[in-house]
């Protein structure tokens, strides 16, 4: 059953919409166009080609970056004979500390949209040579002058089959946020961003206008004091693996999770299910950090991750949209409704707001650590 | 006192133990905490902001507060444990000194993982206690105060066993008989005649619990909840995610000053040599 999945065309709807301007929109358009017409998309990587080369691919740990080892980082080993080693997990701060010296330890990072956008203006990021990448082989609006985005995912509401009845569960925010109809531990992610989002949405802003609600003072009070109705009964997880973690021990009945963790976590026998409703979608690219030596091997890295298979095999797995249109028809039918991108659940989600967060991430978060200590 | 078995001239054995504490450990925290007020430029701005916002002192006052608890539960479980290990037999001694010393040799990280199964809602604490009946449903013991404060006792109870134990051994069994034969109850014998003999190990190893409970770091960041923040990872959190040195700089500044003067009153009070004398 080879069901086109319109998809993309939603997401990049809002996107276009929201994330990212027109402006760097069809710079990144032109800049591959142009890529195009100087020297056509990159042949395919010869045999051998990085033999004896070392690079460092640095992610978010866990399951996801065990399916990446597996889809890109292996079968891009076997085909060119280089060696990639893995590290993590992806820590801003230390990003920015590697760049800043000089000597970055990691040669391809997989990183969020909001610290793409951040990292462009700080100037963190190798600029791509895009002649070296086959871009022509994603959707557009995911090839960014110093990204190429290579999953899309989402923030869901994540519950605790065993602890509600059968259709009985959280249904919304605002849901996750009733301790009374709905008893139980909550868990919340131990940032800011999207918890603040979430914080509006619980309270009753619709998703259209969060970001407008979430630019002023009194928004972001709204937002906190809507936290501190369930602070008590909510354990903060820092790491994807830890909210995996506390949703099959049972530790908790509802909370935040992302979409693939979810679906790995139910694969491995957990009580998690996810609900759709007001999802919050996000896109994460890989980039080279500003100051890497292995430049050419990264980018042969990051050309191997755009090969429909390859992101095919990593949604199979851990259940994260691919980049690359081609790669929907070798998704197993039953990982559809776990998707971020298929249509039903897509529209019912609102994207992040990545310009947003560029500006306000700093001051925001400082308030969300005084406001945990409160 | 014994005869040395050489005069002198021992300076160069342990040059290289100097060099590698000068180079791996006193030059990178003496560079962290220089930071302090030069990061990101020459000022105080640092030490300003931490006594201006709110946020940090919330947590040193935690970080005290729950060294406090620590320490007092360390002394009120340790006490008996080391009057017991002073005065039994050989044979109960060694079995305690195993019984404390075992658990001290385990990784730090695996029993801190290892009370997060025990305190877990579906951990074995719980299931045992809903099981018999005691409980309806299971009741929250980690991520909060609780789970810290459990941790924290259980690692750092040797810290106080040991130093109090020390003492404890060399107490002369006489003072007691002769406060005895005077016509002392057990309990005033106690209290006038073997309590304050004892008190050189009792803030020994109530300073030593309470300075490392300052600085612990791995047992409440997984085991405590938001509101169980202690300085060490304020610190941490400082550099890995906002990498502000300059703060982290002058939230260990904050932290040494205030290890140091709590060395140098026991010092005042007690004498650090007390634990190796006689």
């Amino acid at each position: 059953m080879t069901r086109k999945i319109t998809s993309t065309e939603a997401l990049a709807g809002l996107i276009a919409r929201r994330g990212l301007s027109r402006r760097r929109f069809l710079a990144a358009g032109g800049s591959v166009a142009a890529a195009g017409l100087l020297s056509g998309p990159r042949g395919a990587l010869a045999a051998g080609e990085f033999d004896g080369k070392t690079i460092v691919f640095a992610s978010w740990g866990g399951s996801y970056q065990d399916a990446q080892k597996a889809c890109y980082c292996d079968p891009f080993s076997e085909k060119t004979g280089a060696t990639v080693l893995q590290d993590g997990p992806m820590n801003n701060a230390k990003f920015r500390t590697m760049v800043e010296s000089g000597e970055p330890v990691w040669d391809v990072v997989d990183v969020t949209i909001e610290f793409l956008y951040n990292g462009v203006t700080s100037d963190l990021f190798e600029k791509l040579d895009l002649s070296k990448i086959n871009t022509d082989r994603l959707s557009p609006i995911y090839v960014h002058d110093y990204g190429i985005a290579d999953i899309a995912w989402s923030y869901n509401i994540g519950y605790n089959t065993e602890a509600f009845k059968e259709g009985e569960h959280p249904k919304s925010w605002a849901d996750v946020f009733d301790l009374e109809k709905f008893p139980g531990t909550r868990t919340l992610r131990d940032r800011v961003a999207p918890m603040m989002e979430i914080a509006l949405m619980a309270d009753g802003v619709g998703m259209n206008e969060v970001y407008d609600v979430l630019a002023t003072d009194d928004g972001v009070e709204r937002a906190f004091a809507k936290l501190d109705t369930i602070k008590d009964s909510t354990v903060f997880w820092e790491t994807n693996s830890q909210s995996q973690q506390l949703f099959t021990d049972g530790e908790v009945s509802c909370g935040v999770i992302l979409n693939g963790r979810a679906f790995d976590a139910a694969q491995k026998g957990g009580p998690v299910a996810i609900e759709w409703n007001q999802n919050i979608q996000s896109v994460d690219y890989l980039v080279i950090p500003r100051g890497s030596k292995n430049i050419e091997v990264a980018h042969g890295l990051i050309d191997e991750m755009t090969l429909a298979e390859n992101q095919a095999k990593l949604a199979n797995m851990i259940a994260y949209s691919p980049t690359n249109p081609d790669a929907f028809a070798m998704i197993d039918a039953e990982i559809a409704p776990w998707l971020s991108t298929s249509p039903e659940n897509a529209e019912k989600g609102m994207l992040i707001n990545a310009a947003f967060w560029e500006e306000r991430l700093a001051t925001l978060a400082e308030k969300w650590e005084a406001w945990k200590l409160s | 006192m014994a005869r040395p078995v050489r005069r002198g001239g021992y300076g160069w054995l342990i040059a290289p133990a100097v060099g590698v504490l000068l180079v791996f450990f006193a030059y990178p925290v003496f560079w962290l905490l220089l930071r302090s007020a030069t990061d990101p430029h020459w000022g105080m701005q640092n030490f300003v902001t931490v006594f201006e916002r709110p946020v940090y002192l919330r947590v040193l006052w935690n970080t005290v507060a729950i060294s406090g608890m620590t320490t007092l539960f360390c002394l009120l479980i340790g006490y008996p444990l080391a009057y017991t290990m002073a005065n039994s037999s050989e044979r109960v001694r060694r079995l305690l000194v195993f019984v404390v010393l075992i658990p001290f040799w385990t990784s730090l990280l695996v029993r801190t993982f290892a009370w997060m199964v025990l305190l877990q809602k579906q951990g074995l604490i719980n299931e045992v206690l809903v099981g018999i009946g005691l409980l309806e449903r299971p009741v929250a013991l980690i991520y909060n105060r609780l789970g810290v404060l459990v941790g924290m006792v259980q690692i750092l109870l040797p810290f106080m066993v040991f130093p109090l134990y020390a003492v404890l051994i060399r107490i002369d069994g006489s003072f007691t008989a002769a406060a005895a034969t005077l016509g002392a109850t057990p309990v005033r014998n106690f209290v006038r005649v073997y309590l304050p003999l004892s008190l050189p190990g009792v803030l020994t190893g109530s300073t030593l619990v309470f300075i490392i409970s300052l600085g612990y770091f791995i047992t409440p960041a997984l085991l405590g909840g938001a509101g169980d923040l202690m300085i060490a990872q304020m610190i941490e959190r400082q550099i890995a995610h906002f990498g502000n040195w300059g703060l982290a700089g002058a939230l260990a500044v904050l932290l040494l000053v205030l290890t140091v003067l709590l060395l140098a009153a026991m010092h005042r009070l007690v004498g650090v040599r007390t634990v190796w004398e006689r």
